[in-house]
């Protein structure tokens, strides 16, 4: 495999911003939200973003929310623009995929809370996958 | 046969032409963008970790340190952000002097911003006119304040220096030969044929696009969003009968045309301080004590946030800064950059969205 002679391991300063006042508050918040170990979110966000999306989380994280508030009943419930785009934890498409089975779910009979906490359950497994 | 692959260039840390070293990694096929990624941490300073524990006396000193170009703007955040905290009045004449200042600040730091445009797409003649410019915006600050860069002259309660009637004499007449030139470079970069090649239509920022990165500033502004302007939220600015200008375009050529529009709005504000600025005392004292707050400003670049908690003393415990390059720079490298048909528009598209390094890596 090649690779730039000069590329650093960026984990020590990816950890330094993620530990930050704000930065920390949002892990804490979202790790919360889904139900997965602070840590891990820590490592999955570090191995995912680069650094520049990293600092930009706090706002982006704030701003997701005031759109998330306004969404429709079982996307603001599921968060799906959060999570997918202030925040893109997962990818656009997984997240249609999560969403249209939510809705099938719900669909067929079951209760909204119980699809969207089913679909939560996706969300997180997509994660931590 | 000539074949396309894909590559990853590159661009910095260090660049001919940026100011601070990044290093933007950029997904090509051909010439031809497909998507960047930006590596930071070559001058992280760790001032807000330096900040917490030390007195606000400290850490007024250390705010406008933050960054070089925009100084004023972190120290004026940052001692209204006390005096939020406080409850400690600023009496007129000092509110006045304040967004005199601020906007000099603002103008040096857009005529700054534009040099570099201008030098990064090789019109370097039109970028040393602009740096000349500069210099008077310089010379009034450094008139005013008694220094160019670290100022400190805004304080709680106050400001540190009045306006003297010569000084103000000095400060209108610089201002109509600013006026005048800026007006003069604005046209030779409206009309120029080769400036319209490198920048009208390229690193295209959409309104949709600049909500999802939270750009601001003068950034958001060219993409068609002017409530992104904090001027709107200030109570000095407010009494100005403030309204912010914005463009549509979204690309390079907006950006640097929204900062020349700015610059001369920036103008126009000077002068109303100047005809209204009344007589009266310029620091009406005030100590700050504890409380914790999120505070506001429209820097250079945009909205600039203190997050604050102080005890009794004074004293900062708690302390965190989100400047407007680090949206503005993402919502360059994610959006702009993505897409660019050539690799040599990088790094003037980075350019038009002003980025400072220092700001990002506080």
């Amino acid at each position: 495999m090649s690779g730039y002679l000069y590329e650093k391991d960026l984990s020590s300063m990816k950890y330094a911003i993620l530990t930050s006042t704000r930065h920390d508050r949002m892990v804490r918040e979202i790790a919360d939200d889904l139900g997965i170990p602070q840590l891990r979110l820590r490592r999955y966000i570090m191995d995912q973003f680069d650094m520049l999306l990293m600092e930009n989380l706090p706002a982006r994280y704030e701003q997701g929310k005031r759109l998330t508030a306004e969404a429709p009943a079982a996307e603001r419930d599921l968060k799906t623009h959060l999570y997918s785009r202030a925040v893109p934890l997962i990818q656009e498409e997984q997240m249609e995929c999560i969403f249209s089975r939510v809705k099938e779910m719900m669909e067929n009979g079951m209760p909204e809370k119980e699809a969207v906490s089913a679909g939560r359950r996706l969300i997180r497994e997509a994660i931590l996958a | 046969m000539k074949r396309t692959v894909d590559v990853s260039i590159p661009v910095g840390p260090v660049h001919p032409c940026w100011k601070e070293p990044a290093r933007v990694k950029c997904e090509t096929k051909g010439e031809y963008v497909l998507s960047a990624e930006v590596e930071l941490g070559y001058m992280k300073k760790g001032i807000e970790r330096i900040m917490r524990g030390r007195p606000w006396q400290e850490v007024m000193f250390l705010a406008e340190r933050v960054c070089g170009i925009c100084s004023v703007i972190h120290n004026m955040v940052f001692i209204e952000a006390l005096e939020a905290i406080s409850s400690i009045p600023v009496p007129d004449r000092a509110a006045l002097l304040r967004v005199v200042v601020n906007e000099l600040d603002r103008m040096q730091s857009h005529i700054l911003a534009n040099f570099s445009y201008c030098y990064t797409i090789e019109h370097e003649t039109l970028g040393m006119y602009l740096l000349d410019v500069r210099e008077k915006v310089m010379d009034e600050l450094e008139r005013i304040t008694g220094a160019r860069v670290t100022c400190a002259y805004i304080v709680p309660g106050g400001v540190r220096f009045d306006l003297r009637a010569e000084d103000a004499l000095h400060l209108r007449a610089n201002l109509a030969a600013i006026e005048e030139e800026i007006t003069r470079y604005m046209g030779m970069f409206e009309n120029g044929p080769l400036i319209a090649l490198r920048s009208r239509e390229i690193g295209i920022l959409t309104r949709e696009a600049a909500q999802e990165a939270c750009a601001v500033g003068p950034t958001a502004r060219a993409s068609g969003m002017p409530e992104t302007d904090r001027r709107l939220r200030h109570p000095t600015y407010q009494k100005l009968g403030f309204t912010p200008v914005s463009r549509e375009e979204g690309d390079n050529y907006a950006r640097i045309m929204m900062r020349f529009q700015e610059v001369l709005q920036s103008i126009a504000l000077i002068r109303m301080c100047l005809d209204s600025l009344p007589e009266g005392p310029i620091r009406g004292g005030g100590i700050p004590g504890a409380g914790e707050i999120a505070y506001s400003g429209e820097a250079p670049r945009g909205e600039l946030s203190y997050f604050i908690k102080t005890d009794a003393a004074g004293r900062v415990l708690d302390i965190a800064i989100q400047t407007p390059s680090i949206m503005n720079i993402e919502a360059c490298c994610h959006y702009m950059l993505k897409g660019v048909a050539s690799l040599a528009d990088v790094p003037s598209t980075f350019v038009s969205s002003d980025p400072c390094i220092a700001c990002t890596e506080r």
